[in-house]
């Protein structure tokens, strides 16, 4: 008290560094304020710097369905290039204005043959000329039920061909189809040579070609991957040969597996060459049409005869009830009609469709982007002239957008995710708020829900993958053999259509083998599934789909939507329960009408946040549902009707923002291509979660001005 | 009712017109209060002293030797409390908090069912003669009867109309003359009708809060129970409005058994017929309101009404 006396103002400063510490702590606070304030605006900033021209000069080619590849070609000066005119603008559309030397373009219709034709009940054609005619033909799908491998086949040869046969082949193509076989047949002895390998065992790295020539072989391998269709030769796998091994391999596999150049790091212990001495019969098969049966053309085909017929299979019955009518190109019909003999077709006229088309100069080299589509369509019009000529060419994957699979697919899976959390979720929330008794019970399910929302989303992810994708039950007639538990449960109708069979791989048995008989069976025959008359409850799993990622997303997300449920029902007053109940209204009917919906605003807002999270979460989806590329949104790719149809829309795999976004950015090969895609891509996502918070805060402000109490 | 004169006029004058009104059905109500001591106990000696003789009045509410308890038993809230509560009266609960009387009120249509550990823990209560804790009876089909009229006015936030209908809805009641003849007819019966006849549609929660708590009862008695039982009604109301509840009260007595605990001793001695005096979760003394307020056989009552405790 003495010091304050001295002075005469009682509230008067004291030199005791409080105010530096005041100073100091008003400063700790503001920056770390000021800093998340800067990350954020550096973050937003670049995205958007970087991503609004993307979206400005892509416009709605940014949202085509399809992660586009763009090529970047070096084309070559050159004149009258041909091209659809629709590819054209594509063309101008991927490269920046003014930057192609382009001249004189002139736009003209080019007449395209085509014929129309009926297809008759009872025609017998071949598997790939039905895909061609499905594929021209929008709409006709042809469930048929019957194969046939008797009938003989057609095949055309374009020019003359020298076929070379070794004597068995010869023997038994002239036994098959003596027809074909012309007088004038010269015979020839050559020496090949076979060679005897012996293979050190070890760990290799084998590459593609070696691979693909080694497999008819008898050696016995482990291949720790495998190999893509569109994989190049030179790729190589890492590869466990268990054991040293001799095989003997014909020249044409040795030169491809063993020649130093393409041998890889096989290590060849020791080899040893074994002449032998061949009889070639050598013929020409004229320029023509020919009628052979199905054998035949399976001796003639490994000759470089090219048919697209299914040679395991045989040609399929055509079961139609009426006559269909259908177009093709003139160019396919020839072929068509040329390649099956059963074929039964009337009413075929002639007629020609016109198709714009584009004509322009190059005035100098020119460096294009363009879709790999509209390549194709570029090459496939100068085909002939040879006008368009280029001299290198890169391939950019990813770089032409494509963004709309992904928001459709993200979309799917947040719809499946929420419909199944909230309904779950809710429920949950009003057991532990309204129903169950306080205790130790219900702390540790809130114990066990904090926990759960900490999990990391990875772990919910192979979670997700081995409940949903590799063992969820499922009621189905054809169980896949590897169905972890197959319960059959009541006789099915009707016997699944042979198409089906044809691409499943179903093994058909009839009931009268036990259940464990008929999956012997089927594995025996190698097939992954297997039908015998019954409906199971089989728990093999959804498979990859958008089913399985939903799931998996509800069930990392139910935390969240538990507890902001419990609470939204908390904050309703007691009141509204004790009135509700106190005129008579049972619990639920009072839960229901006196709860819930005043529960409902922050339920709202609570899943709306919750789906922004769902919408970008990657780990979980990652091996539940996304594909990295789909070239037809969902919906397009059904082909079911009916009940059966929403199953199957719900069993796809789908692209996702998130995934698509990792793709882009991680797993591709980067360009100055490709990174614009990547700021285009977050800006888009970034767009829809700020629309979906937008949402979020109007319905809290609209259900708050509606309902309080 | 004499001694504690209520300084509004008008329920009195509805009091005693309601008086005429009862004495043809039923036995007339003034016995009671011209003979208010009905000692046959000793009242000083014995702690409870229970007037349980309805002289002629029909009992509606039984009690017997009832003991509550919140915790399983442990220890009861509610010690042996016997008392009888006739038909078409007002009974009202008085004493200090925590005496136990908002407790035995919410036994009355078995509210106390929400709250896991309540158990009764002996005696019994019937209702028009039923044990109500009997297996056979359903809290629902009871609650419909013995309606509740709680402390703080509890709307639902729904339209005015919507909430009186709540009770016939959840009954299963669609039609839509069926439901307007019923939320008319209550809400007149609790006097509110002229008032909010032009707003139906509107917010309850728009009202005043005594129009609330008058819009709770209308809907309580818009699903006609027989009992109307009424937590401290008016603790949150300012006193003009605390008058028309009371006002209407005295008008629901014509059709509605009513029980109805207040902490206002002026409010108990305006408008009930009988008083309970609750202490420590215990009956001190039950009588005609008259004969408590004026003559009570104990000191405790006389304290706390004098006010000298509580």
């Amino acid at each position: 008290m003495a010091k304050q006396v001295s002075s005469n103002n009682p509230f008067c400063k004291k030199k005791n560094g409080i105010k530096y510490n005041e100073i100091f702590q008003f400063g700790f606070f503001s920056f770390a304020t000021y800093c998340i304030l800067l990350c954020a605006i550096v973050i937003f900033g670049k995205i958007i710097l970087e991503g609004t021209p993307v979206l400005w000069n892509k416009g709605t080619d940014f949202l085509t369905k399809k992660p586009q590849t763009l090529v970047v070609v070096e084309a070559i000066e050159s004149e009258n290039i041909e091209i659809p005119t629709e590819n054209f603008d594509n063309i101008l559309n991927s490269n920046d204005d003014d930057a192609l030397p382009i001249e004189n373009v002139e736009e003209f219709e080019k007449p395209y043959p085509y014929n129309r034709f009926k297809l008759l009940p009872d025609s017998i054609i071949g598997e790939g000329y039905l895909k061609n005619i499905e594929q021209q033909n929008k709409g006709f799908f042809l469930i048929y039920t019957e194969r046939d491998t008797t009938s003989p086949v057609g095949f055309s040869v374009t020019k003359d061909k020298a076929l070379s046969l070794k004597t068995a082949e010869f023997e038994k193509l002239k036994e098959l189809a003596p027809d074909l076989i012309p007088t004038e047949v010269t015979t020839r002895e050559v020496t090949l040579t076979d060679f005897k390998v012996t293979i050190a065992k070890g760990e290799y790295s084998l590459s593609k070609i070696a691979f693909t020539a080694l497999t008819p072989s008898t050696l016995i391998f482990q291949m720790r991957e495998g190999f893509a269709d569109d994989d190049p030769d030179s790729k190589t796998c890492p590869t466990l040969i268990p054991s040293t091994q001799t095989i003997t391999v014909d020249a044409s596999t040795y030169f491809a597996a063993f020649d130093e150049d393409e041998r890889g790091t096989l290590l060849v212990e020791a080899q040893e060459e074994l002449p032998k001495k061949t009889q070639f019969h050598q013929f020409t098969l004229k320029k023509g049409n020919y009628k052979v049966s199905l054998p035949a053309l399976s001796i003639l085909t490994k000759q470089g005869i090219t048919s697209q017929h299914n040679l395991d299979r045989g040609s399929i019955v055509v079961n139609v009830e009426q006559p269909i009518e259908l177009i093709l190109t003139a160019a396919s019909y020839e072929q068509l009609i040329a390649a099956n003999p059963g074929i039964k077709v009337s009413d075929t006229e002639d007629f020609e469709q016109k198709e714009n088309y584009t004509r322009f100069s190059l005035a100098k080299d020119a460096e294009i982007r363009i879709d790999t589509e509209d390549l194709e369509a570029l090459n496939k019009a100068n085909e002939t002239s040879g006008n368009f000529k280029t001299s290198s060419k890169y391939t950019h994957s990813y770089s032409g957008g494509g963004i709309l699979g992904p928001i459709v697919g993200t979309a799917l899976l947040v719809i499946i995710c929420m419909a199944v959390a909230l309904f779950t979720g809710i429920a949950t929330a009003t057991f532990l708020n309204e129903y169950a008794r306080k205790g130790a019970f219900t702390k540790s399910i809130r114990l066990a829900m904090l926990n759960l929302a900490g999990v990391p989303s990875i772990v919910f992810g192979l979670f997700g993958l081995g409940l949903f994708v590799m063992l969820a039950p499922c009621l189905t007639s054809t169980p896949h053999t590897e169905s972890k538990w197959s319960v059959p449960l009541a006789p099915w109708g009707s016997a699944p259509q042979l198409r089906v069979i044809e691409e499943k791989k179903i093994h058909m048995e009839t009931r009268e083998l036990s259940t464990s008989d008929v999956i012997s069976a089927a594995k025996a025959d190698s097939k992954e599934y297997f039908y015998d008359g019954w409906t199971y409850l089989s728990f093999q799993g959804w498979g990859t789909c958008m089913l399985a990622g939903g799931f998996t997303l509800a069930i990392m997300v139910l935390p969240v939507i538990i507890t902001s449920c419990e609470e939204s029902l908390r904050a309703v007053p007691m009141g509204f329960r004790e009135a509700s109940l106190a005129l008579g209204a049972s619990k639920w009917q009072s839960i229901r009408t006196a709860v819930l919906p005043y529960a409902l605003p922050g339920i709202l807002t609570a899943s709306v946040l919750g789906i922004t999270r769902v919408a970008g979460e990657t780990a979980p989806i990652m091996f539940t549902a996304a594909a990295a590329e789909r070239s037809d949104l969902p919906w397009e790719a059904v082909q079911a009707t009916g009940f059966s149809a929403f199953i199957e829309f719900l069993q796809q795999s789908v692209q996702a923002l998130p995934y698509h976004i990792y793709t882009v950015a991680g797993r591709i090969p980067q360009s100055e291509y490709t990174q614009p895609m990547q700021y285009g891509s977050v800006l888009v996502f970034m767009l829809i979660v700020m629309a979906l918070a937008g949402i979020s805060i109007w319905l809290r402000v609209h259900f708050r001005n509606k309902i309080k109490w | 009712m004499t001694q504690q004169d209520p300084t509004n006029i008008e329920p009195t004058a509805n009091l005693s017109s309601q008086a005429v009104d009862l004495s043809k059905p039923e036995t007339p109500d003034a016995p009671p209060r011209q003979h208010p001591a009905e000692a046959d106990k000793d009242g000083v000696s014995t702690p409870t002293q229970a007037n349980n003789d309805l002289q002629g009045l029909k009992s509606m509410i039984e009690i017997s030797d009832l003991s509550f308890s919140y915790d399983m038993g442990k220890t009861d809230t509610l010690r042996n409390i016997t008392l009888d509560i006739p038909e078409k009266q007002v009974t009202a609960f008085i004493g200090p908090s925590g005496c136990g009387k908002s407790t035995l009120i919410r036994c009355l249509n078995r509210m106390n069912d929400l709250v896991e550990t309540s158990r009764i823990t002996g005696g019994e209560i019937r209702i028009m003669g039923q044990s109500i804790h009997d297996k056979s009876v359903s809290p629902i089909e009871l609650r419909k009867q013995v309606g509740m009229v709680f402390q703080k006015y509890n709307p639902f936030p729904k339209s005015i109309y919507d909430n009186v209908a709540y009770g016939l809805r959840i009954q299963g009641i669609k039609k839509k003359n069926i439901l307007d003849e019923a939320v008319e007819k209550s809400l007149r019966g609790a006097a509110l009708w002229d008032e909010v006849k032009d707003r139906l549609k509107d917010s309850a929660l728009g009202l005043s809060g005594g129009q609330q708590q008058r819009l709770c009862i209308a809907r309580t008695i818009a699903v006609q129970p027989k009992i109307i039982l009424m937590d401290e009604p008016c603790s949150a109301l300012d006193p003009i409005a605390t008058a028309k509840v009371e006002e209407l009260i005295l008008e629901l007595r014509k059709d509605f058994t009513i029980v109805i605990v207040t902490h206002s001793m002026q409010q108990a001695s305006r408008i009930s017929d009988r008083t309970a005096f609750f202490y420590l979760g215990e009956l001190i003394e039950y009588d005609t309101t008259e004969h408590i307020f004026t003559n009570p056989s104990i000191k405790q009552t006389e304290d706390y009404i004098s006010g000298r405790f509580g």
